[in-house]
């Protein structure tokens, strides 16, 4: 008897505890985290479109969390995944796709979404994204992640020193990089410098990629899995010449900053016009377009300048993407996909763009754009789009994947500060550099590959 | 003085008249006046610029404004209400308190441990607490980094806290305090009846305020400076401490914002400054060196 | 080049019998009992190193830097079984008391002494879990090739290690942290005493000036870099701008590899000096004012009289400082290089030991290599506090 008792007891309680939970769960909205790797307005932007995704599907709730800079989201997701407290969506710059792939934390989005066309009544439309976007994160034609942030290296030029000196339109050459530079250096009111870029490996590959050259082996680690560099090769030590030559001149700023840091140095620069020009991401257009306007001077974005020996063949994207963690449940899983779609959706894209500079990833929001006269009215926005639609495919164009890829670009980075401040000759540091990243390469896929 | 006791030449009581003029103009000891308002001066002009910079805009930077400028309100604005702040403030004094107060606990038991009880292997407790003096956890912190993550407290409270929680530092200071105490206390304490707590709650902590006192300054400055460790193991931002969550005012907005960046910095510098200079002296006569023992 | 494992632990053996052996002869002991002994904790000792790493340095296709690494470590070894074997028999050969060194009051005791135990809990907890555990994982890791989130470790031998002999790219971070260190810790505590010396004077005002004087010990490490870019930064910093106006010249604070370091050095010192001054007034105190300002008149005898009396009175003070302010420049000038070179300077110019352990194990995830730097990083911590103790502290003992 007392068995019975103890067990009605323990059922009733079991009820007792199960049935408001249960019940509150119907109408409990489904939590999604979504870690963006943003801390400035680009994130309160984000913010306020998953409110207002919130707002159009009550069964979900979705919380950024931001602040990260890549390099530490990147270091984030690695603990979180061993603790098994990753969020639902995971924002990850280019450089961190292939170390992703190998990490098994995720879900391709192809795998996700099956042969869906809508998720929640979302169309996804994967045939709309634009070519390069494409072509960087899809693996034999199936998407790993899902594409957001896209931009691409461009250059900006103050036109009250490039009029000076007697130009109209901004460099698209090396060789009329230095022309320009010998004119605006010459002038009375000469800057203390010409140029300036980051030092921060994405230049070196875009530099190359322009070359269509490689930059990792098995074409850009696309054919088969990368094992070595290809980038000390002539088109390498191209770019290293001819960064050697300017900064020997006195053309070429460096601030000394390596890596993710050197950014806010360039627009330092920029700013208080000790350069005339500078090469930077798209991302900043808007930024870099508003610091002339209140600065006194006139900012025309344009192509980055290519080497003229070996032609332009294309540029590649920089920005990120986001993943879908793996495991979910089912529930989670469907409402992370609908806010991915819903970020990229065509009015996002295009909000998003006119916001930053980042590339529109839709062509939709392209000519949505065009037709509301935007491209017309800001010049300086439509540059990293034509450059990207312009580029040709190839494997060298659409980006290295690699494993350990941000301390690859620490040993390019490396080498590139040893250049200009020693004597040592580009061609060895180059060398070394790639011998340094094959250590990188080799130990990364002894530890990782699958 | 001189000068009217003894009769003078009217030359001489020109001279002597000036002396006494600039007696009364310099100060004594002008020297040191002047190299210590030297010093004062140049220690004090990067954080009284950065206090000026704090209320500029990067337009007012940039032209070499040395006035105040207008922008100390949106400055404030963009570090408390954009970048929160005040949530970095608050989770630097939880963690400041956290190891001010349990080092100091840890530390005040084991110095009575070391000093009122004998017991066996004493001398290789304290070998092995003394040698922790030379093994600073920046030596170890790529394991300790790892350790942390496999025991999952990344993205903690306690990541920051526990493993600072204990000493050497700390439980010498007490020890070498507590040694100096004549025994007869101790020995009238016990014969009253009073056990270890008690004699370190009633007797030992009331004369060791100056100690105490000593021990949680240069702690909590320690706790509240935490740099690397910090910027290691949190990379939640809503855990993040305030020298950390600078650098996300540095690169808020693309191109650096000074002003905010220095409204940050030394609001994030008010409270380790007004403690030390608060507890000055107490944090001295602390710290009194014993020598030649 | 291949040498078996039997022949390094007959190798500890016989050293360990003649040094043991000797130590039980010189006591008037039986010689043959301390070898045997000896023979016993030399075996032990070569395989104290060798047996966790498996021998693997002296393996067939190892270089010859392995296999020198190897007899190092046998030798290590031994040494580490040795010394607390011929320490403890001669004391117990000389019937010494074990117990004396650390010789302890007697009076005022509480009895119950397993309730120390409970007190000290928490502190040795503490420290093992988190200082000394980290120290033995420490070893292990700097024998291992490791990332964060990565599916497996491989076991690399001494690889981690040998590579820093590789070029000279090591000793640069090594030379470049000892260069700045030595700045840092000269250069604030000679200003620091200069300044003390005058703060300490019976001036009016004198609690003033202190009080101006010491804040900047309380300023982060952190902030003072923040500080310091704003104003050395070569585009828009106050300094160039009056350096140019003044003198017509734009010094690369940051972006010069042979000013850089200076830069970090100034900054570091401003953070530190009050520090210094601080302990100084406070020694100077113990110190008669006349003894240095009654030398004002002629200079000479003032340098003279400040060198013989007043500096040996400062002593154990000065001892205290430099190990602060060493520990300091090691370490906590961390936050100050992030802030004011990121990614360590250019040609790597204030990349210190500390600073390139992080950049590698954590801005390159490359957990074995920067543990393996770890650990040369403690033995010169090692190599500095046994130094400067024999040196300099032999009668002092420090509360701080």
């Amino acid at each position: 008897m007392k068995k019975v008792i103890f067990a009605m007891v323990m059922m009733a309680l079991v009820l007792a505890l199960a049935a408001p939970s249960g019940a509150i769960q119907a109408q409990d909205p489904v939590k999604i985290e979504v870690w963006i790797a943003f801390s400035d307005y680009r994130l309160d932007w984000v913010k306020e479109v998953a409110e207002e995704f919130n707002a159009m599907f009550p069964q979900y709730q979705v919380n950024i969390v931001g602040g990260m800079s890549y390099e530490e989201m990147f270091a984030q997701v690695s603990v979180a995944a061993e603790q098994n407290a990753l969020p639902g969506v995971i924002h990850f710059n280019e450089a961190s796709t292939q170390d992703a792939r190998d990490s098994g934390n995720f879900k391709p989005i192809a795998q996700a979404l099956g042969d869906r066309t809508e998720v929640n009544g979302l169309a996804i439309d994967f045939d709309d994204i634009i070519e390069p976007t494409t072509a960087y994160y899809t693996l034999d034609g199936n998407w790993t992640s899902f594409p957001w942030n896209t931009s691409s290296a461009i250059w900006f030029s103050n036109m009250n020193f490039v009029n000076a000196a007697g130009f109209d339109t901004p460099p698209a050459t090396w060789a009329d990089v230095d022309e320009y530079c010998a004119g605006i250096m010459a002038l009375d009111n000469a800057p203390e410098y010409c140029w300036t870029f980051p030092n921060y490996g994405w230049f070196f590959e875009q530099w190359l990629a322009q070359q269509d050259a490689l930059f990792v082996n098995n074409d850009n680690g696309r054919a088969d899995r990368a094992t070595e560099v290809a980038f000390n090769s002539d088109a390498g030590l191209a770019i290293f010449n001819w960064l050697n030559d300017q900064y020997d001149k006195g053309y070429l700023y460096y601030s000394g900053a390596q890596g993710g840091d050197s950014w806010g140095t360039v627009d330092q620069a920029y700013q208080t016009q000790s350069v005339a020009m500078a090469a930077y991401s798209s991302s900043d257009t808007t930024l870099y377009t508003r610091m002339g306007e209140e600065n006194g001077f006139t900012t025309v974005a344009s192509f980055l300048p290519y080497n003229q020996e070996t032609g332009w063949t294309g540029n590649l994207i920089g920005g990120g993407s986001l993943w879908l963690v793996d495991g979910l449940t089912p529930e989670v899983e469907e409402g992370a996909l609908t806010f991915m779609i819903f970020l990229s959706n065509t009015e996002h894209a295009a909000a998003w763009h006119q916001l930053t500079g980042y590339v529109a990833v839709r062509e939709s929001a392209n000519q949505m754009l065009e037709e509301e006269g935007w491209f017309a009215e800001n010049p300086n926005q439509t540059v990293a789009m034509q450059q990207l639609v312009q580029s040709t495919v190839t494997p060298a164009t659409s980006g290295a994947l690699v494993g350990g890829f941000p301390a690859i670009r620490n040993a390019v980075t490396g080498a590139t500060d040893r250049l200009f401040l020693t004597d040592e000759d580009p061609a060895g540091l180059l060398d070394k550099a790639a011998s340094e990243a094959n250590v990188i390469i080799e130990e990364y896929n002894l530890l990782n590959a699958p | 003085m001189t000068s009217l006791s003894s009769p003078t030449t009217s030359a001489q009581a020109n001279v002597s008249s000036l002396r006494r003029t600039l007696r009364a103009w310099i100060p004594k000891r002008w020297y040191a006046h002047i190299i210590l308002s030297i010093s004062c001066l140049v220690l004090g002009i990067p954080l009284f610029y950065s206090i000026i910079v704090a209320t500029q805009n990067n337009s007012d930077v940039y032209s070499y404004q040395f006035t105040f400028g207008e922008s100390l309100r949106d400055n404030w604005k963009m570090a408390f209400e954009m970048r929160g702040l005040h949530e970095y403030m608050l989770n630097s004094v939880i963690m400041t308190v956290a190891i001010t107060v349990g080092k100091t606990v840890f530390s005040l038991l084991a110095g009575l441990a070391f000093v009122y009880f004998r017991f066996p292997g004493k001398w290789l407790v304290f070998g092995f607490v003394l040698i922790t003096l030379m093994m600073p956890t920046e030596v170890f912190i790529i394991a300790l980094f790892r350790y942390i993550n496999r025991i999952g407290w990344a993205n903690t409270y306690l990541a920051l806290i526990v493993p600072f929680m204990a000493s050497a530092t700390g439980a010498f200071l007490f020890r070498q305090h507590f040694a100096s105490i004549p025994a007869e206390l101790s020995e009238a304490a016990q014969l009253d009846g009073a056990n270890p707590l008690q004699f370190l709650l009633r007797v030992l902590i009331p004369i060791s305020w100056n100690t105490i006192g000593a021990l949680a300054v240069v702690q909590s400055i320690y706790a509240w400076n935490m740099y690397t460790w910090p910027n290691m193991i949190i990379s939640d931002p809503s855990l993040d401490v305030v020298q950390v969550g600078l650098s996300a005012l540095r690169t808020g907005d693309a191109s650096t914002q000074y002003g905010p960046l220095m409204l940050g910095a030394v609001i994030a510098s008010l409270p380790p400054v007004i403690i030390f200079i608060l507890l000055q002296k107490q944090f001295m006569s602390g710290f009194t060196l014993t020598r030649d023992k | 080049m291949i040498i078996s494992p039997l022949l390094l632990v007959l190798a500890g053996a016989l050293v360990g019998a003649v040094v043991i052996g000797f130590v039980f002869s010189s006591a008037a002991h039986r010689g043959l009992l301390g070898a045997v002994l000896g023979a016993g904790a030399g075996a032990l000792g070569s395989l104290i190193c060798m047996l966790p790493l498996d021998y693997c340095m002296f393996e067939a296709e190892r270089k010859s830097i392995d296999v020198i690494f190897g007899v190092a470590l046998v030798g290590l070894g031994v040494l580490l079984a040795l010394a607390p074997v011929a320490w403890l028999s001669g004391k117990l050969l000389r019937r010494e008391s074990l117990v004396s060194a650390t010789s302890q009051p007697t009076q005022g005791t509480f009895r119950h002494w397993w309730i120390a135990l409970p007190l000290l809990a928490p502190t040795l907890t503490i420290l093992v879990l988190f200082l000394y555990y980290p120290s033995v994982e420490t070893l292990r890791l700097s024998t291992m090739l490791s990332r964060l989130g990565a599916r497996r470790e491989a076991f690399v031998c001494v690889d981690n290690y040998t590579r820093l002999f590789e070029g000279s790219a090591y000793f640069d971070v090594v030379a470049r942290t000892v260069y700045m260190s030595f700045f840092i810790v000269v250069l604030s505590m000679a200003i620091g005493l200069l300044i003390a010396t005058m703060a300490y004077l019976p001036v009016k005002g004198a609690s003033i000036y202190r009080t101006l004087l010491v804040w900047p010990y309380a300023i982060s490490p952190a902030v003072a870099g923040i500080i310091f870019l704003l104003m050395f930064n070569p585009t828009g910093g106050i300094v160039n701008y009056f350096l140019k106006n003044w003198f017509g010249v734009r010094p690369g604070w940051l972006n010069d590899p042979s000013l850089a370091p200076w830069t970090i050095i100034i900054s570091s010192v401003w953070k530190s000096i009050g520090f210094n001054i601080l302990f100084y007034i406070a020694a100077l105190q113990n110190v008669p004012v006349d003894l240095i300002e009654a030398g004002a008149i002629d200079g000479a005898g003032l340098l003279r009289r400040f060198w013989h009396i007043v500096w040996p009175l400062l002593s154990p003070t000065t001892f205290f400082l430099l190990i602060t302010n060493l520990t300091y420049a090691f370490f906590d000038t961390f936050a100050t290089i992030d802030y004011l070179t990121p990614g360590g300077g250019p040609l790597q110019s204030t990349t210190t030991m500390m600073y390139q352990v992080i950049r590698l194990g954590v801005d390159n995830n490359d957990l074995g290599k920067a543990a393996a730097q770890s650990v040369v990083l403690f033995l010169m911590v090692i190599g500095i506090t046994v130094l400067s103790f024999r040196t300099g502290g032999r009668q002092v003992t420090y509360g701080a």
